[in-house]
């Protein structure tokens, strides 16, 4: 043993430590690399503590990293064994899980990548495309908006229709070709070169039903979904969209757009005029 | 050493209520084997769910959990209660787990003899604590606040480890008869567990076996594990072994019929693979106590 360990095995003997006091040091001998808690750990008669803690540390880090992979099947794909095993090793220790449910500990994913990734924006956003597809699974249940429930709204309250997302739905606004790479990556066909796009490619995540889905919105429909979520009633939508492109047909392609929500499911039913 | 602890019932919390029905033989469900549950007729008498995978805010894991429910008995398994760690309980996650309990009606809820992480960080691990005087009384106020919160009794599952504590006072079947006597919690004896513990810290499982209040034993768990020669990991992803189904049947000897599954969290195989592990088990009881076994319809 060395010195500082000799010194560590005699404090270990001498005092007792209190359970929060070795809590405390078996945390951050697993998070951490710390082998003050080994001083207080017996060895086995075919092997040492060292060895047997072991269990622990390896433990951690690979748990973390197969709950990672499992929420990002596509990145995973993406990126190949040793890559995306590099970064989530690297995201499991920035970002130690702060909740009781694993279900959520790579939700902080696509920010992370962005922060220590500047230059792999297309990962951040094929990240966020799939924590958007995994958020729309098990968002919360809401009767979806239906044809016969707008049909019930008088049509003098119609400009004063407010609409509301469903919970699972989702915007995203991205600068590269991530859309594309989740796509061919589903389709297991060889994903095509980055791209980085001038203007932002509109998609829309949501679940129809049980089964989450992915689409790409048109500049316009992503302006007036934009403002709808926002609360802005359905008659300045019309104004919106009228200001957008061809004001002759604007309310024709406000209400195509409102149809195509109401028939996927992406409102929820307490629309209220 | 415990001969001046406070019995539940002098402190003004009746030992535990009726001891949960005994459900047969059942499996830990699995969201491999969703479609084949419920579009067949498998024969499992019930099901343990993990209670975090469906502490989420809505969707198909519920919908499919209650059309699971419909038809089985269901027991909450939950990894996160962290019943030893001296960080404060997580208020949310207790609120969550009684919405789910109170949704699903389990037959009962358990979780782990453990800690999972302190300072707000959870590790995700099921991790040992050293088994001392001061810790029995923290787990014991623990046990009692959560039962208070849940308004049900829990069930404690002993946990596969691989180091112990120099400052251990107790074996850990004495600290777990002792934490049943003074909470009035359940059992959920995990043979494989004990066989796993009992090999890397060297003593006899059949002393563990003998030093547990059988009547507290509520549910048995069969599992597979890692052989390293040096010590055993707890893996979930094999076949039980042969001396895990010796041991089973001493724990059935000693507790008598118990609610028994097979866990599989690794490597999972199809369905029918799980139902002849479950049929062993089945067999084996059968042949232990010499009769049918109890069925849920």
């Amino acid at each position: 043993m060395s010195p500082v360990e000799v010194k560590h095995a005699r404090e270990a003997e001498s005092s007792k430590p209190s359970l929060s006091e070795l809590q405390d040091a078996f945390q951050r001998a697993i998070m951490l690399g710390d082998d003050a808690v080994l001083h207080n750990l017996l060895d086995n008669s075919r092997t040492d503590r060292n060895v047997l803690f072991g269990v622990y540390r390896h433990a951690y880090v690979s748990r973390l990293v197969e709950v990672v992979r499992n929420d990002h099947p596509f990145l995973h794909r993406y990126l190949a064994d040793k890559k995306f095993d590099e970064l989530a090793r690297s995201y499991v220790a920035a970002r130690p899980s702060r909740s009781q449910n694993a279900r959520w500990f790579s939700h902080g994913l696509p920010e992370f990548i962005e922060e220590a990734y500047p230059n792999a924006i297309h990962i951040a956003e094929l990240a966020g495309l799939e924590r958007a597809l995994s958020d729309a699974f098990d968002a919360p249940d809401v009767p979806p908006l239906e044809m016969a429930d707008l049909a019930a709204v008088p049509v003098e309250s119609w400009a004063d229709l407010i609409l509301e997302p469903h919970p699972s739905a989702r915007h995203l606004a991205f600068k590269t070709n991530a859309h594309a790479l989740w796509l061919a990556l589903k389709n297991d066909e060889t994903p095509p070169p980055v791209e980085s796009y001038p203007v932002a490619e509109n998609i829309l995540t949501w679940r129809d039903g049980s089964t989450p889905k992915v689409r790409r919105m048109s500049g316009e429909e992503a302006m007036m979904w934009k403002e709808a979520i926002n609360g802005v009633p359905f008659g300045a939508l019309c104004e919106l969209v009228s200001i957008y492109d061809d004001p002759e047909t604007a309310p024709l392609r406000a209400a195509q757009h409102l149809q195509t929500w109401i028939t996927s499911g992406l409102l929820a039913k307490s629309a209220s005029a | 050493m415990f001969a001046e602890a406070p019995r539940e019932s002098e402190a003004g919390r009746p030992m535990a209520n009726e001891k949960p029905r005994y459900l047969g033989f059942g499996l830990g469900l699995r969201a491999q084997h969703y479609s084949d549950i419920l579009n067949g007729d498998p024969d499992i008498d019930w099901f343990e769910v993990i209670s975090e995978n469906y502490m989420v805010p809505g969707g198909q894991p519920l919908r499919i959990l209650d059309q699971i429910r419909a038809r089985y008995p269901i027991v909450m398994h939950g990894v996160s209660l962290s019943i030893a760690s001296t960080a404060p309980f997580d208020i949310n996650y207790l609120k969550q787990l009684k919405a789910l309990a109170d949704r699903t009606e389990p037959v009962f809820v358990s979780d782990h003899l453990c800690w999972t992480g302190v300072h707000g960080i959870n590790l995700h691990d099921l991790l040992p604590f050293p088994y001392t005087p001061e810790a029995l009384e923290h787990v014991v106020a623990r046990i009692h606040h959560v039962q208070d919160h849940l308004k049900r009794p829990l069930a404690l599952e002993n946990v596969s480890s691989y180091v112990q504590f120099r400052n251990s006072e107790m074996p850990e079947w004495e600290f777990i008869s002792e934490m049943a006597k003074r909470t009035g919690c359940w059992l959920v004896f995990d043979v494989n567990n004990v066989y796993v513990s009992a090999f890397n810290h060297e003593y006899d499982p059949y002393e563990f076996i003998a030093g547990i209040p059988a009547d507290r034993v509520v549910q048995f768990h069969l599992a597979g594990h890692e052989h390293n020669m040096t010590h055993i990991i707890d893996t979930h992803d094999a076949l039980v072994c042969d001396e895990v189904w010796t041991l089973y049947e001493a724990a059935l000897k000693r507790f008598g019929p118990v609610s028994t599954i097979i866990e599989r969290d690794d490597d999972i195989p199809p369905l029918p693979v799980m139902l002849e592990e479950l049929g062993k088990a089945r067999h084996l009881a059968e042949n232990v106590f010499a009769a049918p076994a109890a069925r849920h319809d």
